[in-house]
C-alpha cells in the first residue's frame, strides 16, 4: 500500500504541476474567462447538460470522420466472414418475390373497378358496361366537373402557357398564374398567404414534417387521415392520440401533456394539435369553436386538414371557418385540396406569412417537385370565383345531402358516423344487424365506459368498438351492396384503404360522395337504390 | 456567322428530302425578305398545321398576302406585344451595357424571337420559333447511344487549383462568421424582426423592461446598421413596442424556426434569393418570359415591377422541347380538354379513373419495353407514394447517395433498412452488397427478405448516368432488385428516347422496376412506375396513392399519350410495322394504332414518328455540342457528355450571384440555375444547364459565348491550360467535330 503511494507521488505531483501550468496558460488566452463561466454556469444550472454537450461533441466529431457511405464494421454485432464464406452465404440468400400476386377478392375487386368513359360528371357512362349511370362516387361536390366556362379558360391558358412548367418552383417553375391562385387562396379564406402543392394527397404529408422535428410534440385525432399519419411518422415527434372528434379527451390529453413536461422539466417545444375539419375516414365534423378555444388556451399550433370541407361546406364553400364564423387567420396551418375543393389538382395550406415562407424552404413536395401545370390553377382560381358569384351551389349540395340522410337515416341495418352537412356520407354495417351470432360482435356490444381514458401514446383507443369489427367479411358484403348497387345504374364506391398499412384499421364503409349537379330528385332516386341494395345484402 | 460558314446554306446542304418534320416544303417560292413578314406568315403556318387535321404533305402554299388577316385572330397575344416591348424600350440598358465592352453589334436582333438566319422560301416551320427554335441544318443532329462493347466513361470529379478552394472555404468562413455576427448584434438591437426566433416562455415583466432598454439602443443601431436615414425615434419606440406587443401575445410558444435551423437560410440562402423563385410567365420553351422584380432590402421582399424580359432559357427541364402551346400536342389537349373537361374526380381506385387512364398506362407500358405501368399524378408522390408499397420492415434499400429527396422520403416511410452507397461507385455498392447479404439484418442477423437497389438513370445535379450494365451484372450474382428513376432519362436518353436501357442496350426487362416522370421530356405533370404485371397491379391496390391520391386529370393525361406517341410513331393498320407493334414484346417499337383514344388524330409528323427522332437527334446534338463547348473553353463541367444535364463548376458562393446577374443582363439575356450548398458539397457550387431538343445551334453558340465572356472575367476557366483553349469562335465553327469525335 504504502509502496503504490511512493511510486505514484511524483506521477500525482508532475499532475498537478502540469495542470496548474494548463490552467494559467488557459486563464492568459483571451476570451477563456467567457468560456469558464459558460461552462461553469451552464453546468450549475444542469448538470446533465455538460454531459450531454461532451457527447454531442464527440458525437460531431465521430459522424465528420465517418463517411456516410461507410460500412458499419465497427459495429458489435459485426461478424467476421472470410471472402469464401461471404460467397456461399451470397449464393445461399433467396429473396422474396417483389410482389405476391393479389387475392381472388381483391382482384375481383379491381377486375370490376368502375371506369368512367370520356368526361367524368353526375351522369358518366362506363367503359365496363357501356351504360350511362348515376355517380355518387367521384368528388364533384359543387358539380363544376365539365364545366364549359372552365374549358374555355383550360383552352385559353393552355394557348398562351402551353401544359406543363417543366421545373420545380424554386427553377424557373413559378408562374404569374400560381402566385395568383395564391393570393386568390390566401384572399378567399382571409388568410395573409398561402402555398400551393402540385398534389393534394402529399401536401399534408409535406406541411407536417416542415414544422414538426424529433422532439416536438403533436396532439393528433385518433381518426387522422392516411396523408396525416404518414406526416406525423415522417416528422418522427413525439405523438400523443385524442379519442376521435372528442374535444374532452383533447382536454384531457393537453393537461397530461403539459403535467408531463412541467414534471420531467422539459424545455418548452413547439407543440402542435393536428385534426381534420370534415374527417376523410367517417365524415365526422369537428366542434371548431371548441378546439380553437383549447388550442389557445394551451397554447398549440393548429394543423388543420379541411380537404373535405373546403369548398364544400359554409355559405360560400370557405369550409369550416365560415360554418362555424371563426376567422380562418386563427388556424396556423389551414390545409385544402385544390383537387377535392376546387375541382382541379393539387393542395394547398394557407397561413401567416411566416408559415408559408418557411415551406417554400422547407416543405418537401413544394421544393422538389415540379409546380402544377398553368391550366389547372387558373381553373382553381376560376372555381373561387365562381363559389364566391354562385353560393347557390351550396345551398344545393346542402339540399341534395339532407335529401340523402332523411333516407338513409331510416335504414336499419346501417350506421352512419357522418355529421348531417358532411357531403361524403360513410355507411357502416350496423354489428347488431346480420351477424348477431359473430363471436366478435358480443364483445363489442360491452357499455362504453368513460371513467377510463385511453393511454394516450398509443393510437389503439380503450373502447375497441369503433375499430374491431370482422373486416373481410363487412368488405365482401359492402362489396355485394356496390355491384348490386352499380346493376341498378348508380355507381357507388367502399372507402378503400390500405389494409395492412393503415396505424389503425378503419372499419369497412360505403362513401357516398354528394353532388350539387344533381338535383334533389335525382339524388333521392339514386339513394333509394342505395337503399334498396343495402337492405337487399345485409337482410340476406 | 461561324455556323453558316461551315454550312453556307442550311438546304443546300439537305436537299429538299420532306423527310423532316417540322420542316415543310413550300411549294411556290414568295421570298420573305424581313423579319415582319416572317413573323406574320408563321401563325398562319401555325394555324395551317392545326385545323387541317390531316394535311397533305404538300400543303399549298399560304400566300402572304392573305396572312395578316387570318393569322391575327391565331396569334399568341403578347408575341406581338413582347416583340413591340422588346424592340423598342427594354432593349436600351442591355445594349448600353454591351456596346461599353465591345460587344454585340447594336440594333441587330437577338434571335431570340426570330432566328437570325430568316427562313429561305423553301422552308415552312410548324413551330413558334420561341417555344421550339428552328434550325434547318441537318448536320446539327446526333444519335444519343452508348456505342455497344465500349467502356462505361468513368466520372473524374476535376479539381480546381488550391486558390479556388482555399478562397471559396475562406467565402463560407467570412459568411457564416458575418452571418453569427449579424445575429448577435441584430438579436439585440432589433428583437422585433427576430421574434419568430426568440422562446417565448419567459415571464413578461423582465422581458418588458428589457426590451424598453434595448429599444432606446436601437435607435443608435438603426442608423448604422439598417441603413435607414430619417428614421425618426418616434418609429423606433413604435417598432420596438410593436415588438413587445407580439412578444407578449405569442407567448408560450416555440419559435416556429429553430435559430440554428434557420440559419443557413436567412444568412446564407437570402443573399443568394434572387436567383431562385423567379417568377415566369408564358411557356417554358426555348425562350422564357420573367417577370422582373427589384429587392429594396436586401432580399427580404421581391417587388414585380411589372415588366418582361424574354431570355433564352436553359433551365427548364424541356428536354424533348414538348413545352409548347401550340402543335399537334396542344391540339390533343384542347380537344380533350373539350372531350373530358379538366377534373379527374377522385382517386383511382374510388371513382377518378377514365379510360385516358388505362390508354396511358398501357401505351406508357410499351414505351418503356414492361408489361404493365401505374401514372401517379405528381412524381414526387409516385416515388414516395409507391415505394414504402414495395418494401418494409426487414428489407433492405440500397441506395445512391445522391438520390433524390422523393426516394428518400418514401424509403423512410416503408420503413426498411436504408443503406447508402458512393455516388455510381460499383466497387462501393459491390462490397456493401457482399456485407449486407452476409451479415444479414442488423442484431438478428436473419436474412434480409429483399433487397432493393435504388439509383437514378440521369442525376439531375451531376449530369452523371448510372453504370446500368454493371448494375445488371451484379444482379446475376447478388440477386437484389433493381428500381431505376429515370425521372431525368426517360426520354432524354437513347436513340429512340427510352432512357438508360435504351442508351446502354439493356433489355428493360433485366431491370425490375422502371420508374420516371412526365414533368421532364414529356411537358406534362405526374410520374409512373413500370414493371411486371403482378407487381402493378399490386401497387394498384397497395401504393398509397391509389385509393387517397387524386388521380391525373384528363389535359395531363392527353399531353403525356400525344407526346409519347409521338416519339414512339403510331403504326398505319395494314402494314408490317403495325404487325409488329401488335405483337406485345416488341421494344422500341411504334405505338400500335389502336393503344391511342379513338378521337386523337395527330398530324402525320408526329404520328409518322419523324418529328420525335427529330427532337431526340437535335437534343443529343445540343447536349454533346454544349458538354464539349464548355469543356474547349476550358471550363470544368461535371456529367456524362451524352447527358442534357450539363453542369459547369463556379466554387466560389460569389461567384454564383453574379454569374446568374451577368447571364441574365446580357443583350440576349439568358436564364441559369445556380446550386449551391446544401444542393451540392460545400465547395462545388455549379450552374446548372437543361439543354433542349428546342435549342438551336444558334441559341447553343450564344450560350458559349456568354459563358466563354464571364468566364474570363470570373476566372472561371480551370478545366484545361491556356495553351490548349479554343476560341468560342472556333468552337463554334467546329462544333459538328466536336460533337461527333470527343469521347
Ligand atoms: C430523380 C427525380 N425523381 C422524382 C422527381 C419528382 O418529379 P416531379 O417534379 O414530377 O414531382 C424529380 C424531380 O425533380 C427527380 O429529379
Amino acid at each position: 500500500m504504502d509502496n503504490t503511494t511512493t511510486t505514484l507521488e511524483p506521477i500525482i505531483i508532475f499532475l498537478t504541476r502540469s495542470l496548474a501550468t494548463l490552467e494559467w496558460a488557459f486563464n492568459k488566452l483571451p476570451g477563456s474567462a467567457v468560456i469558464q463561466r459558460y461552462v461553469k454556469s451552464s453546468h450549475q444550472n444542469d448538470p446533465g447538460r455538460t454531459l450531454l454537450e461532451l457527447i454531442l461533441v464527440v458525437f460531431a466529431i465521430r459522424t465528420l470522420l465517418q463517411s456516410r457511405t461507410q460500412a458499419d464494421r465497427g459495429e458489435k454485432h459485426f461478424i467476421q466472414f472470410s471472402e469464401k464464406e461471404i460467397d456461399e452465404l451470397v449464393d445461399e440468400w433467396a429473396p422474396e418475390p417483389l410482389a405476391q400476386p393479389l387475392d381472388d377478392q381483391t382482384q375481383h375487386e379491381l377486375d370490376v373497378l368502375p371506369i368512367v368513359a370520356g368526361g367524368n360528371g353526375p351522369k358518366p357512362k362506363l367503359v365496363n358496361t357501356g351504360k350511362t349511370v348515376t355517380n355518387l362516387t367521384s368528388l364533384n361536390f359543387t358539380g363544376l366537373a365539365g364545366n364549359e366556362f372552365f374549358k374555355q379558360r383550360a383552352t385559353e391558358t393552355l394557348r398562351k402557357y402551353g401544359l406543363g412548367s417543366c421545373g420545380p418552383p424554386g427553377f424557373y417553375g413559378t408562374l404569374d398564374v400560381h402566385m395568383e391562385l395564391e393570393r386568390d387562396i390566401a384572399d378567399f379564406l382571409g388568410t395573409e398567404s398561402s402555398i400551393i402543392y402540385s398534389q393534394g394527397f402529399a401536401t399534408a404529408s409535406s406541411v407536417i414534417p416542415a414544422f414538426c422535428k424529433r422532439g416536438d410534440i403533436i396532439v393528433a385525432d385518433r381518426g387522422v387521415n392516411f396523408a396525416i399519419q404518414k406526416g406525423i411518422q415522417i416528422s418522427r415527434s413525439t405523438v400523443r392520440w385524442y379519442d376521435h372528434n372528442d374535444m374532452r379527451s383533447l382536454e384531457e390529453v393537453l393537461e397530461a401533456v403539459e403535467k408531463e413536461r412541467q414534471k420531467r422539466r422539459q424545455p418548452l417545444t413547439r407543440r402542435f394539435i393536428i385534426t381534420e375539419g370534415i374527417f376523410e375516414k367517417d365524415g365526422a365534423m369537428i366542434d371548431l369553436p371548441k378546439l380553437i378555444e383549447l388550442k389557445f388556451k394551451h397554447k398549440y399550433r393548429l394543423i388543420l386538414d379541411e380537404s373535405y370541407s373546403f369548398g364544400t361546406v359554409g355559405r360560400t364553400g370557405r369550409g369550416l371557418t365560415e360554418l362555424y364564423n371563426v376567422p380562418a387567420s386563427k388556424i396556423d396551418m389551414l390545409i385544402g385540396s385544390i383537387a377535392i375543393g376546387l375541382l382541379s389538382c393539387g393542395g394547398f395550406c394557407a397561413g401567416s406569412e411566416e408559415v408559408i415562407n418557411h415551406q417554400r424552404i422547407n416543405g418537401l413536395s413544394f421544393v422538389f417537385s415540379a409546380s402544377m401545370p398553368a391550366l389547372l390553377s387558373v381553373c382553381a382560381s376560376e372555381a373561387i370565383n365562381t363559389f364566391r358569384n354562385t353560393p347557390s351551389i351550396f345551398t344545393q349540395l346542402q339540399d341534395n345531402v339532407r335529401a340523402a340522410r332523411a333516407i338513409l337515416d331510416r335504414v336499419d341495418c346501417i350506421t352512419i358516423p357522418s355529421h348531417h352537412a358532411s357531403p361524403i356520407i360513410h355507411i357502416y354495417i350496423r354489428k347488431s344487424s346480420g351477424n348477431l351470432l359473430h363471436p366478435k360482435s358480443a364483445a363489442v356490444l360491452t357499455p362504453f365506459t368513460p371513467s377510463k381514458p385511453s393511454n394516450y401514446t398509443s393510437i389503439f383507443p380503450r373502447d375497441p368498438s369503433w375499430w374491431e369489427c370482422d373486416i373481410e367479411t363487412e368488405e365482401q358484403q359492402l362489396q355485394e351492396v356496390v355491384e348490386e348497387a352499380l346493376s341498378q345504374g348508380v355507381m357507388i364506391t367502399k372507402a378503400r384503404r390500405l389494409r395492412g398499412q393503415e396505424m389503425v384499421e378503419p372499419r369497412p364503409s360505403i362513401k357516398l360522395a354528394m353532388t350539387s349537379a344533381l338535383t334533389r330528385k335525382e339524388t333521392e332516386k339514386a339513394v333509394n337504390v342505395v337503399k334498396a341494395a343495402l337492405i337487399k345484402v345485409l337482410r340476406k | 456567322m461561324p455556323a453558316s460558314s461551315s454550312a453556307p446554306s442550311p438546304m443546300a446542304l439537305n436537299p429538299p428530302s420532306a423527310s423532316q418534320s417540322t420542316i415543310r416544303k413550300r411549294s411556290s417560292a414568295s421570298p420573305m425578305s424581313t423579319a415582319t413578314s416572317y413573323l406574320s406568315a408563321l401563325p398562319q403556318a401555325d394555324a395551317s398545321a392545326r385545323n387541317s387535321i390531316t394535311p397533305p404533305p404538300s400543303t399549298p402554299a399560304l400566300s402572304l398576302s392573305s396572312s395578316t388577316t387570318d393569322s391575327a385572330p391565331n396569334t399568341p397575344p403578347d408575341e406581338y406585344q413582347e416583340l413591340n416591348g422588346h424592340l423598342n424600350g427594354s432593349g436600351s440598358a442591355d445594349e448600353f451595357y454591351f456596346r461599353a465592352k465591345g460587344n454585340g453589334p447594336g440594333g441587330e436582333g437577338d434571335g431570340l424571337l426570330t432566328p437570325l438566319h430568316p427562313p429561305t422560301s423553301e422552308q415552312v416551320f410548324t413551330t413558334v420559333h420561341t417555344e421550339f427554335g428552328h434550325c434547318a441544318n441537318e448536320s446539327y443532329r446526333f444519335i444519343s447511344k452508348h456505342p455497344p462493347g465500349a467502356p462505361f466513361p468513368k466520372h473524374v470529379e476535376q479539381d480546381p487549383p488550391y486558390y479556388i478552394l482555399f478562397t471559396t472555404y475562406t467565402s463560407y468562413l467570412i459568411l457564416i462568421i458575418l452571418g453569427h455576427l449579424r445575429d448577435f448584434v441584430g438579436k439585440r438591437l432589433n428583437p422585433a424582426s427576430y421574434k419568430h426566433l426568440i422562446p417565448r416562455d419567459v415571464s413578461i415583466i423582465p422581458l418588458f423592461l428589457h426590451l424598453l432598454f434595448c429599444g432606446e439602443w436601437e435607435t443608435a443601431g438603426s442608423s448604422c446598421c439598417r441603413r435607414v436615414t430619417g428614421y425618426r425615434l418616434g418609429a423606433v419606440f413604435a417598432h420596438s413596442c410593436l415588438g413587445i406587443v407580439l412578444i407578449i401575445i405569442s407567448q408560450g410558444y416555440a419559435p416556429l424556426n429553430s435559430d440554428f435551423d434557420s440559419f443557413y437560410t436567412r444568412r446564407l440562402k437570402t443573399r443568394m434569393d434572387e436567383c431562385f423563385s423567379q417568377p415566369v410567365t408564358g411557356v417554358a420553351g426555348r425562350t422564357i418570359q420573367i417577370l422582373d422584380r427589384i429587392s429594396p432590402d436586401y432580399n427580404e421582399t421581391m417587388i414585380l415591377t411589372g415588366s418582361r424580359t424574354r431570355a433564352l432559357n436553359i433551365s427548364s427541364y424541356n428536354y424533348l422541347g414538348f413545352a409548347q402551346a401550340r402543335g399537334g400536342c396542344a391540339d390533343a389537349v384542347e380537344e380533350a380538354i373539350n372531350r373530358y373537361g379538366v377534373s379527374s374526380c377522385g382517386s383511382r381506385l374510388e371513382g377518378g379513373t377514365n379510360d385516358l387512364h388505362q390508354i396511358g398506362e398501357a401505351l406508357v407500358a410499351r414505351f418503356v419495353g414492361m408489361e404493365d405501368a401505374i401514372i401517379g399524378s405528381m412524381g414526387f408522390a409516385t416515388n414516395s407514394a409507391f415505394i414504402p408499397a414495395l418494401v418494409s420492415k426487414g428489407c433492405l434499400v440500397v441506395s445512391d447517395e445522391l438520390n433524390h429527396a422523393s426516394i428518400r422520403f418514401g424509403v423512410r416511410l416503408s420503413g426498411a433498412h436504408v443503406r447508402m452507397f458512393k455516388h455510381n461507385d460499383m466497387k462501393s455498392l459491390e462490397s456493401l452488397l457482399r456485407e449486407a447479404i452476409s451479415q444479414g439484418q442488423p442484431k438478428t442477423h436473419r436474412p434480409w427478405k429483399k433487397i432493393l437497389l435504388i439509383v437514378e438513370g440521369l442525376y439531375s445535379m451531376e449530369g452523371t448516368m448510372v453504370n446500368l450494365p454493371a448494375i445488371v451484372e451484379l444482379k446475376k450474382k447478388y440477386k437484389f432488385y433493381i428500381f431505376v428513376d429515370e425521372a431525368h432519362s426517360i426520354g432524354a436518353l437513347g436513340q429512340s428516347g427510352r432512357g438508360v436501357c435504351d442508351f446502354f442496350g439493356v433489355n428493360p426487362r433485366s431491370v425490375d422496376i422502371l420508374m420516371g416522370t412526365f414533368t421532364k421530356s414529356f411537358g406534362a405533370a405526374g410520374g409512373y412506375i413500370a414493371g411486371s404485371k403482378t407487381l402493378i397491379d399490386h401497387l394498384r391496390v397497395n401504393g398509397h396513392a391509389s385509393p387517397y391520391a387524386e388521380a391525373m386529370t384528363p389535359p395531363v393525361l392527353t399531353q403525356i399519350i400525344a407526346s409519347m406517341a409521338s416519339i414512339m410513331g403510331v403504326a398505319v393498320p395494314g402494314t408490317p410495322l403495325a404487325e409488329r407493334a401488335s405483337a406485345p414484346q416488341v421494344h422500341p417499337g411504334p405505338a400500335p394504332p389502336n393503344a391511342l383514344p379513338t378521337w386523337l388524330s395527330l398530324p402525320p409528323a408526329l404520328s409518322s414518328g419523324l418529328e420525335g427522332s427529330f427532337r431526340l437527334r437535335r437534343l443529343a446534338f445540343n447536349s454533346r455540342y454544349l458538354h464539349h463547348g464548355l469543356k474547349k473553353l476550358g471550363f470544368i463541367t461535371y456529367g456524362h457528355p451524352s447527358s442534357p444535364i450539363v453542369p459547369l463548376l463556379l466554387f466560389n458562393p460569389g461567384k454564383m450571384c453574379i454569374f446568374h446577374r451577368m447571364m441574365k443582363d446580357r443583350k440576349t439575356p439568358i436564364v441559369v440555375v445556380v446550386v449551391a450548398y446544401p444542393a451540392t458539397p460545400l465547395v462545388t457550387g455549379r450552374v446548372r444547364f437543361c439543354v433542349s431538343a428546342a435549342h438551336t445551334k444558334e441559341d447553343i453558340d450564344t450560350i458559349l459565348k456568354s459563358c466563354d465572356e464571364i468566364g474570363d472575367t470570373l476566372d472561371l476557366k480551370h478545366g484545361i491550360k491556356r495553351s490548349e483553349r479554343w476560341t468560342w469562335e472556333e468552337v463554334a465553327r467546329r462544333a459538328v467535330e466536336l460533337v461527333e469525335t470527343a469521347a
